[in-house]
């Protein structure tokens, strides 16, 4: 495993795979400061550049995207009080504070070197687990497969802060869309009504890009006359803090630190909810086990190392799921996953027996990412702080020309740019209706496999008892009904205690 | 009584996935197979349609209980001009999408970058137009450069300009 890890190293410091690794986590700690630009944004306008790349190239890049939005959050978050992702909300509670108690660089450097301990933290978990998950996972049938999926799908619904019906909505659309096209089994065609635009299905990639970019720059412009905050105006204008001191800050608190990076990593391996669910988990606990919990929110590092800590390491954990089995842990890892299949790769549990140089190719991107991200972090940060202001009215149009770029560029042809925009309308419509995303993305994702391996156990054998008997399957399914049960039981509790919020239109 | 956001989404959902449901039983059922093509779509549309009654239901049960205005949590209104700039950028997108085969991509791009800030945030003198042409230019130019000359990532020629 050391031997291969430090192959992986020794090939990604090479020049051509560096700069791809150096201008994703560039790009990422960029998008991840940009309020309203999400790392899933980030990861999709990147998407495109990757296309003329090799897979490990194209691969370090998303990697670097993913680990340098992670941390460019923070800066907005800390500066001007306006997280730039949703995974660096809970750095505003504390850092916005100390940064308006007169020690931004404090606060930022806090930041820094917390999501740096906590995503090579997550970097350690990925390295050593990964491996030994899959070859778990190369004892998996159909039925266990088929299992899986379903309690991926059934955790994802659950865990929505939306309501739970509508998370199985999502994800029963999600699933639907899949069922349009070509039969995988006896290649019939379905519900295409004799189109041959339709023959093929959906392309993924295009859908889930249409599904995020559009919902998310459709929210933005929606908001885009409101009166806007002067934060941009305080920003501070030096950043200097004592390295050793604030380094000393994090080390004096290894509790602290392990516990939130533990949150973000079993957060991140759960199936598609990502650091927003993390930072904010993980600040809860670090409020709750400390001493003075009343100092939380009013400029503690506590809450800036919990925070900064977890996301980072959320990264890890998403990496393992994807690896491991095939499932996305977030958004961005579904978009890794398109990448994957366009560039010819097939993740799951062969993916890192069979692929070990590509595998540890990518442990290595993102361990060396955390190193760049510091380096960006310590010489751009006033300039990312410039960056962060561009007006929507630029960055909107450009954006949407990189999806379009990313869409046809899949096989050189306006239909997958249709079902850009197609998708991009649905998209923004489920938001409106209060649907949640993340689900149907997964549904999306899954639902050709999971018709695949349920029909090759029915096919196998047509005794249906076999998904309960078999005991991983079973196991599992009984989780994805624990699950189910836990989630309606959060559910209803949640429902007690709120009143139905109104709708916005 | 009057229906509410949740309510009119699960009726589509269930007009959808009653249709699909109707097609999937015209879908062939081969004989070598055990479960033909129609059989997981059909667990699939069932579920939606399941869950869809269940939302209506929800919807009609909670309207009907005496919720008081106060206790009702305001979500974030949007104004009716936030949903006119949502209807101009879908169209204004829409228009990019018909122009790039017709035109190409460099010039398409280039008016669709210029359209849609003038959209959202129109300049007010000539020099703020200038901007505006420069930054679509720029933006087209660039991002042909980099992906059709350097990525070698091919982009749409336009069947009108050829260019």
């Amino acid at each position: 495993m050391l031997e291969l890890l430090a192959n992986g190293l020794t090939t990604i410091v090479q020049l051509q795979y560096l700069l791809p690794l150096f201008f994703g986590t560039l790009v990422g700690v960029i998008g991840g400061a940009l309020p309203g630009v999400t790392i899933t944004m980030t990861v999709i306008v990147v998407l495109p550049f990757t296309f003329g790349l090799d897979p490990l190239q194209g691969l370090a890049a998303m990697t670097g995207v993913y680990v340098g939005g992670s941390a460019g959050g923070l800066v907005t978050a800390c500066l001007l009080g306006i997280p730039g992702t949703p995974s660096a909300i809970a750095t505003t509670f504390d850092g916005f504070p100390m940064a308006r108690n007169g020690e931004p660089g404090r606060a930022l450097w806090l930041g820094i070197w917390a999501s740096c301990f906590g995503g090579l933290i997550g970097g350690l978990f990925l390295i050593l687990v990964t491996g030994p998950l899959a070859a778990f996972a190369l004892q998996f049938g159909p039925w266990e497969y088929f299992s899986l999926f379903v309690l991926a799908l059934a955790m994802v619904a659950g865990l929505v802060e939306a309501s739970f019906v509508k998370g199985l909505m999502s994800t029963a659309i999600g699933l639907l869309i899949t069922v349009i096209g070509t039969d995988p089994i006896t290649s019939v065609p379905r519900f295409t009504f004799g189109s041959p635009f339709l023959t093929g299905g959906f392309p993924f990639l295009p859908v889930l890009i249409g599904i995020f970019a559009f919902s998310q720059i459709m929210s933005d412009v929606e908001k885009l006359r409101a009166p806007r905050s002067a934060a941009a105006q305080d920003a501070p204008r030096a950043l200097r803090a004592p390295q050793l001191k604030v380094l000393g800050e994090i080390v004096t608190r290894p509790f602290l630190l392990l516990w939130s990076t533990v949150i973000g990593i079993l957060i991140g391996v759960l199936p598609a909810i990502g650091g927003s669910a993390a930072n904010m988990l993980a600040y809860e606990q670090a409020r709750k086990l400390s001493k003075h919990p009343e100092r939380f929110g009013k400029g503690i590092p506590e809450g800036i190392i919990a925070s900064e800590s977890s996301n980072n390491a959320n990264v890890g954990g998403s990496l393992v799921t994807i690896m491991a089995f095939g499932i996305p842990g977030d958004a961005v890892t579904a978009v890794m996953l398109g990448a994957m299949t366009i560039h010819g790769i097939q993740s799951g549990p062969l993916f890192v027996l069979q692929n070990p140089e590509l595998a540890y190719g990518i442990y290595a991107a993102y361990i060396l990412a955390h190193p760049l991200m510091v380096a960006i972090l310590a010489v751009s940060t006033l300039f990312i702080l410039r960056i962060s202001m561009v007006r929507l009215a630029v960055l909107a149009p450009v954006v949407l020309a990189l999806c379009v770029i990313g869409a046809y560029a899949l096989n050189n042809t306006m239909d997958a740019v249709y079902v850009l925009l197609l998708f991009g309308a649905i998209g923004y419509a489920l938001v409106k209706f209060g649907f949640p995303l993340a689900p149907l993305i997964l549904g999306l994702i899954l639902g050709d496999q999971l018709e695949i391996n349920l029909v090759r156990a029915i096919m196998t054998d047509d005794n249906l008892l076999m998904f309960v008997l078999r005991p991983i399957s079973g196991a599992l399914l009984g989780l994805a009904a624990l699950s189910v049960g836990f989630a309606i039981w959060q559910h209803a509790r949640h429902h007690r205690r709120a009143a139905p919020a109104e709708a916005d239109f | 009584m009057t229906l509410g956001r949740d309510a009119i989404a699960g009726l589509v959902c269930l007009a959808i996935s009653l249709v699909g449901l109707y097609f999937s039983f015209g879908l062939p059922q081969l004989p070598l197979v055990p479960v033909g093509p129609g059989f997981y779509p059909r667990i699939v549309l069932a579920f939606l349609a399941i869950l869809s009654v269940i939302l209506v239901a929800q919807d009609l049960l909670a309207r009907r209980a005496p919720v008081r205005a106060a206790e009702r949590r305001p979500a974030r209104r949007v104004s009716g001009n936030g949903y006119r700039l949502v209807g101009l950028v879908f169209a204004v997108f829409g228009l990019y999408v018909a122009a790039l085969p017709a035109l190409g991509y460099r010039i398409a791009t280039a008016l669709f970058v210029a359209a849609m800030q003038a959209a959202l945030d129109r300049p007010r003198d000539a020099r703020g137009w200038a901007v505006l042409a420069a930054i679509a230019v720029a933006a087209s130019a660039a991002t042909y450069l980099v992906f059709d000359t350097y990525l070698t990532v091919l982009l749409p020629r336009g069947r009108w300009t050829n260019w």
